[in-house]
């Protein structure tokens, strides 16, 4: 009697998940083995259709390590510039902590649309940047910042930099100030209780940022789709492409799996690289 | 022999002034505790020599040598925080290692005497645990283990016994004090509580407001505390003021008292600063209980407690209520008529306050 009343606690939020989780997942399951037809988003009966079109063409399969490298790219910069401004954040006096604060969670409150936008205005071949370097006689052919990976990159580490500094910061805070000071009186000068003592005990931070930030700007579409102008190709841009514009379901369904499948095994495997015992 | 030497000591935060000027030498070997209450900057003095906060003027010496300016690191001290402070990502013997591994000293050296200090504490079976698997004792433990492991001239102690339970603290006091003597390490030991400061000192530093009060050894700070708010402060005291009738020697001490009712009460101490009354203080367990008619003063028992070992009595008296200790086989009740005998011998004089504080 207990247990069903205990159960019928957590029904809601089973209900939930099962509605807006599981249920999507198996649809979008089912529909990448569906066969594709002509003149309609799927045909009759099944096909693995779908997966051999992905990795039969490389135009489609490249897209697949290309988007995880952006990925991986971003979430670097994201850690390298993130870790020294949570640092910094962490030690400010109380004053100066909300107003950093405020700063690193201010983008977020601009619409990406508008951010990624923002990003090609400066970046674009008649953009701020090259107008500028032009006006002054620097370069006198614009420089190539857009619609390539490096103007991608760039954009979605701006995008995703709060949810790399919200975590390490959140691990630096509740991170004891004593413990730097124990590794000072034991004779650790400032980079060796950094290296040794500071970064390893954020690692629980470090690890939740970088999924965040790795997982968010493998899915964006907004950013690539702005910045890359259409020619960085990402999985999920393909994926789009494939249900909205093409209309074939199955073969989105299947593109959209394997790259859901590729980013969890990717998490996993950086999980288990950086796995901490102690906590 | 003097280890470690605090001159006119001050430590400015903003505009308030934590620390007004410390003076203290501590000899080498000694075990001195900082005592106060809470605020009046017992671990802003242990931060000082410990080199994490910088002093705002005086000079902090070792071995004679002004360190003031010296970086924490570059010190050569052990230090105990009361949140332990251990390294989370790194097991026992890592923890202890640490220091030792910032000496850049040889591997097998290393593991020797980190076995060494494992065995010392007796934390051996744990040297491959991580600290959130330790108890808090243990843990305590640990962080004394790695102070020590690095040998360092001076260790610092700052309530290193605040987080663990009444019998465990007890346990520790004698621990920390047994290993303390073993190693003959000279010890600054930062806390509120004197009983602990009492059992394990030599000398009990009480602060108040940023100030020294008095520097002793526990008994003299208990017998013969400097002020009236040290003698409430170390333990409890009553206080009575009573009329000086004759001055025998002012100098050596000798003074005939009179308590309500007349009798007479001789005081043996010296006290330069006699003026027509005196505040004498006695400690509970300085009076005793005697038959109603008999003893120096009458009374009545307003309160009583038994507390195991003995029984602790509030008896209204002429002089205001007053605290007492008697042991446990003695049948007084609450409302009872009773006596009370000084200790004249044991009878310490209070400097009137200065300043007028409340
Ligand atoms: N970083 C700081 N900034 C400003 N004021 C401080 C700072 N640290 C301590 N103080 C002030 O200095 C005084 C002494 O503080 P300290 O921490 O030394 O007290 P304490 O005797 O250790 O007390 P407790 O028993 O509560 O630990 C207090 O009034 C405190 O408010
Ligand atoms: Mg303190």
């Amino acid at each position: 009697m207990k247990r069903f009343r205990s159960y019928l606690l957590i029904a809601p939020t089973a209900a939930l998940i099962f509605l807006f989780i599981v249920l999507p997942y198996v649809t979008v399951l089912i529909m990448s083995f569906r066969a594709p037809a002509d003149g309609q988003p799927y045909g009759e009966g099944f096909s693995l259709g779908g997966y051999a079109q992905f990795f039969g063409q490389a135009y489609y399969a490249w897209s697949l390590p290309q988007t995880i490298l952006l990925g991986m790219a971003t979430t670097l910069i994201c850690l390298v510039l993130g870790y020294p401004i949570a640092l910094h954040i962490a030690t400010a006096s109380r004053k100066w902590r909300g107003l950093l604060y405020g700063i690193v969670l201010s983008p977020l409150l601009i619409g990406i649309v508008v951010r990624s936008y923002g990003w090609t205005i400066l970046l674009g071949n008649s953009g701020v940047i090259n107008a500028t370097l032009r006006n002054l006689g620097v370069i006198d052919r614009p420089l190539p910042l857009m619609y390539n990976n490096f103007g991608v990159i760039l954009a979605l580490a701006h995008v995703f930099l709060p949810f790399m500094v919200l975590p390490l910061l959140s691990a630096l805070q509740s991170m004891d100030p004593a413990i730097a000071q124990a590794a000072r009186s034991l004779g650790a000068r400032r980079f060796t209780i950094f290296r040794r003592v500071t970064f390893p005990v954020s690692m629980p931070g470090v690890q939740a940022g970088c999924i965040l930030v790795f997982v968010l700007a493998i899915s964006s579409y907004v950013t690539p789709a702005l910045v890359g102008g259409m020619r960085v190709k990402t999985t999920t841009l393909l994926v789009v492409d494939a249900l909205i514009d093409q209309f074939q379901w199955p073969f989105g369904s299947a593109m959209a799996l394997v790259l859901a499948v590729s980013a969890g095994l990717i998490v996993l495997i950086f999980a288990r690289l950086t796995r901490m015992k102690w906590t | 022999m003097t280890e470690v030497s605090l001159r006119a000591l001050q430590k400015l935060y903003g505009k308030t002034l934590a620390l007004k000027g410390i003076s203290l030498d501590v000899a080498h070997g000694e075990f001195v505790s900082l005592l106060g209450p809470s605020g009046c900057g017992k671990s802003t003095t242990l931060k000082c020599i410990a080199g994490f906060e910088e002093v705002s003027d005086g000079r902090i010496c070792f071995d004679n040598k002004d360190i003031s300016r010296k970086l924490p690191e570059d010190r050569d001290i052990g230090m105990v925080f009361q949140s332990y402070a251990l390294f989370p990502h790194m097991t026992v013997a890592q923890n202890l290692a640490f220091g030792l591994e910032m000496r850049r000293l040889s591997k097998s050296v290393i593991a020797e005497r980190v076995a060494k200090a494992m065995e010392m504490v007796q934390l051996t079976p744990y040297a491959d645990r991580f600290p959130k698997a330790l108890s808090g004792g243990q843990q305590q433990r640990v962080a004394l283990a790695r102070a020590l492991v690095i040998e360092p001239a001076i260790l610092l102690l700052d309530e290193p016994l605040a987080n663990l339970d009444a019998k465990l603290r007890n346990e520790m006091r004698g621990f920390i004090r047994d290993l303390q003597k073993r190693v003959g390490i000279t010890t600054i030991y930062v806390t509120h509580d004197q009983d602990e400061a009492m059992t394990m000192s030599d000398r009990v530093v009480v602060m108040f407001d940023g100030e020294i009060a008095q520097a002793a050894t526990p008994e003299e700070v208990y017998d013969r505390p400097a002020s009236e708010r040290v003698a409430r402060f170390v333990g409890n005291a009553n206080i009575l003021e009573l009329p000086v009738m004759a001055v025998r020697d002012r100098a050596a001490g000798g003074f005939d008292l009179t308590l309500p009712g007349g009798t007479p009460l001789h005081l043996a101490a010296p006290a330069p600063w006699a003026n027509g009354a005196l505040r004498v203080m006695a400690r509970p367990e300085q009076i005793s209980l005697t038959d109603p008619g008999f003893g120096q003063l009458g009374g009545r028992v307003a309160k009583r407690y038994f507390s195991g070992g003995h029984v602790e009595y509030t008896i209204d008296t002429d002089c205001g209520p007053l605290l007492v200790l008697g042991p446990t086989t003695q049948a007084v009740h609450e409302g009872d008529a009773v006596g009370l005998t000084f200790d004249a011998s044991r009878l310490w004089p209070m400097a009137p306050e200065s300043g007028a504080k409340p």
